[in-house]
């Protein structure tokens, strides 16, 4: 139908063409209708809860607003202008930014390795699989309190099984050190969990036939379990650096909501609510949870940029 | 023959009756509960940040209070103390949904939009419950006026406090006929009676505990001696910054020394700890009289040490405030001013907290005196050093957590006295060039900061 020149094609022919349309406008019409109602309470309570709060947002960082809410003042940049010269926000970012280098990379690795090693594992399975995952069920709070016992200097469990006398939490050059460790344990059972699963799928076929071509183990690791995991470690390293440029409540819980020695575990989102809450600087906290926001966002879409480009490579 | 099986859907069908039917018997349960327990006819809710002893010694008030008052009905909540609890409030205060009554450090009143958040105490429905401006301290009631309305009722002040151990130092030679610590007037001396003491400290601990690498416990112990140096942190008007950074360097440097000499450490043993397995001095809070008195200690407690000639020592005040409310008044309110006017005037039981009561007559009374250390050292009151009178300042507010950092990062050697010193004049001038949120205008544009 679509080869017809619709201009000089016969009446009967544009007829029915004419009806195809509206059947088609119909059926369009209808399943918007229905699905509509389907999406709508997703679309109302996604507007209300994000929409609606980012567009305040955006608003309230060009004002003055403190607190209470009221007596705000349109003042166009100067927040803008405030926060791109402030030094705690440079070194805030740098902390976050810092802490995500750090942590990514190992969570990676080690998220990998513990999930090869459920997976080869034959005797009792499930406790390796909870044991690994477990940390991850615990509130942050309850694993940023954990940890401040353990790297306790005097009581601690880790300077006395590694004999070591450093204080942890309370020197700028192992602080921010610390959180790292604190959330590598909390949280590798997520990627753990995502790297065994995409283990578990790939079709036993493929390592027998590499098996009977005479591959040795390493070979097998390297041609066909990295190739089949490519996807997922894509999807950790995205989703791991997301989380990782927002840590916030492991590093205030480890140092009693302060900023750290030296002001050195103070996050981006520590800043924030600081300006926000502390100092009930409402619009400045705005504005500087925009900048964060466009931030973290360039990185997402920089990382689906990235990646599709590869897929197009790969074709 | 064997019953019918009921289908799934009337299973499912009877468990669902039954849980609307059970909700509705709980829901009038509850409704009888709250009945009797709203027999009182006042109901005051109350907010505090006391755990711990004091929190102990809070709640033993609170029931006496209630026994006293049967008509009243108390319903108190403990928050987390510091910037999580000042949240908490503010919001309440700016979304209407603040409670009938609150305790707040002193020093963040100024901060706390007196007239927004807060709502100013009836003075005389306070003097109808016995409280009056003469029971206290003048320097303590100014602080809690703003525009000349009260806006803080003080329940305490507490203190940095110097507590040393009298076996060890009676062994060192540092005791007076008394048997208190005898008196030092400089650096000098100080570092001498730290040097006897060195000698008789039996195993590993330190000698001193001085906290060098806590932002809070550094700014409060430089504000001590940056105060017997004379120093001032703002003009009276809070709008000039009179920081002198010669000063500053010369605290710092006395701070340092306690490391260098090897007096104390920075690796965050707990000090408190450290004083019960025998360090001859900690430099606390006497929040900590306690734990030590729990110990068993032969211990005694004075002010930080006058070694820059005038005594002066670091003091915030809890106080009792009124949460801003649209429609404040009434028996809650009356309520509230009575609780208040109630913990206030029975502070002796508060007092076994280590914590100096705001009200004068208390400190004459026979229990109070018969509290050890407690009673000596109420000279703390005398001389105290407070944080400036700015809305960023006061307990755990903006200007602590700002420049405890940069005070610690000296105590611990990472950076020169003379250069944290610097620092510190560039975080006041920063803040002082901040508009106050709560007012939207900076100090320097005429928004006054008390």
């Amino acid at each position: 139908m679509s080869a017809v020149d619709t201009a000089v094609a016969p009446a009967a022919v544009r007829s029915t063409l004419a009806a195809d349309a509206d059947s088609l406008r119909a059926r369009l019409t209808r399943r918007v209708q229905h699905g509509g109602w389907f999406v709508a309470p997703f679309l109302a309570l996604f507007a209300l809860f994000v929409l609606l709060p980012i567009g305040r947002g955006l608003w309230l960082s060009f004002t003055d607003a403190n607190i209470s809410g009221t007596g705000a003042r349109f003042v166009g940049l100067d927040n803008y202008r405030e926060a791109l010269a402030s030094p705690l926000l440079w070194d805030s970012l740098g902390h976050s930014a810092y802490f995500t280098l750090l942590v990514v990379p190992c969570i990676v690795v080690l998220a990998f390795l513990l999930a090869m090693l459920a997976h080869h594992i034959e005797r009792a399975k499930w406790l390796w699989r909870l044991c690994f995952f477990a940390p991850f069920l615990l509130p942050s709070t309850v694993a940023g309190n954990l940890w401040q016992w353990l790297f306790n200097p005097a009581t601690g469990m880790i300077n006395h099984v590694f004999g070591l006398d450093t204080p942890w939490l309370t020197q700028k050059s192992t602080a921010l050190l610390a959180v790292v460790i604190t959330t590598l344990w909390w949280t590798v059972g997520f990627s753990f969990l995502l790297f065994l699963a995409a283990l578990q799928s790939i079709p036993r076929h493929l390592y027998e036939a590499a098996e009977l071509d005479g591959a040795g183990a390493w070979q097998r690791m390297v041609h066909i379990t990295l190739p089949m995991l490519r996807n997922i470690t894509g999807l950790v390293i995205t989703l791991q650096i997301l989380a990782s440029l927002q840590v916030f409540d492991q590093a205030v819980v480890m140092q009693d909501f302060g900023p750290g020695p030296e002001e050195s575990t103070r996050t981006f989102v520590q800043y924030t609510l600081e300006e926000g809450f502390t100092s009930y600087r409402v619009g400045y906290a705005s504005a500087i949870s925009i900048i964060f926001f466009v931030l973290i966002a360039a990185v997402a879409l920089g990382r689906m940029w990235l990646l599709r480009k590869r897929e197009e490579g790969v074709r | 023959m064997s019953p019918p099986l009921p289908s799934r859907r009337g299973v499912l069908g009877s468990i669902g009756a039954l849980a609307v039917a059970g909700s509705f018997g709980l829901a009038a349960a509850n409704r009888s509960a709250s009945a009797i327990a709203s027999d009182a006819d006042v109901r005051v809710r109350y907010w505090n940040l006391f755990s711990g002893g004091d929190g102990a010694n809070m709640i033993a008030m609170l029931d006496a209070f209630r026994a006293a008052n049967p008509r009243a009905d108390v319903k108190d909540s403990t928050l987390q103390w510091g910037n999580p609890y000042y949240t908490k409030l503010a919001m309440a205060a700016s979304g209407n949904r603040a409670p009938d009554l609150a305790v707040m450090h002193l020093g963040r009143i100024p901060g706390f939009a007196p007239g927004q958040l807060l709502d100013p105490w009836d003075v005389r429905l306070l003097a109808k419950y016995g409280v009056r401006e003469a029971d206290f301290d003048p320097v303590l009631w100014k602080r809690a006026l703003i525009d000349g309305k009260l806006y803080g009722l003080p329940l305490d002040i507490h203190a940095q406090l110097c507590f040393y151990r009298k076996d060890i130092c009676q062994k060192a030679g540092l005791l007076d006929a008394d048997g208190d610590l005898a008196d030092v007037t400089s650096p000098e001396e100080w570092f001498k009676a730290l040097k006897a003491a060195k000698k008789a400290v039996k195993g590993d601990v330190h000698t001193i505990g001085i906290k060098a690498d806590e932002p809070n416990f550094s700014w409060w112990f430089f504000l001590s001696f940056y105060t017997q140096l004379g120093g001032t942190c703002l003009s009276a008007d809070g709008r000039d910054v009179t920081f002198e950074t010669d000063k500053a360097t010369q605290v710092l440097e006395f701070l340092r020394r306690h490391l260098t000499d090897g007096f104390s450490t920075a690796i965050g043993i707990a000090d408190a700890e450290a004083f019960v397995n025998g360090s001859a001095f900690t430099w606390e809070g006497n929040w900590s009289v306690p734990v030590f008195s729990g110990a068993k200690l032969k211990y005694g407690a004075t002010p930080l040490p006058p070694v820059f000639g005038r005594p002066a020592t670091h003091t915030e005040s809890h106080c009792f405030v009124l949460p801003h409310q649209s429609r404040r008044g009434g028996a809650t309110n009356e309520g509230a001013h009575q609780l208040a006017a109630y913990v206030v005037k029975n502070a002796t039981a508060w007092a076994r907290g280590g914590h100096i009561p705001a009200h004068l007559p208390t400190l004459d009374d026979k229990k109070y005196l018969a509290l050890k250390p407690q009673s000596e050292y109420v000279s703390a009151m005398d001389h105290m050093a407070v944080e400036p009178s700015a809305w960023f300042a006061g307990s755990t507010g903006l200007l602590a957590q700002r420049i405890g950092p940069v005070i610690a990062s000296a105590n611990v050697g990472s950076a020169k006295p003379d250069a944290t010193a610097r620092r510190m004049k560039d975080v006041l001038e920063q803040l002082v060039a901040m508009k106050n949120p709560m007012e939207g205008r900076s100090a320097t544009e005429g928004g006054s900061a008390a």
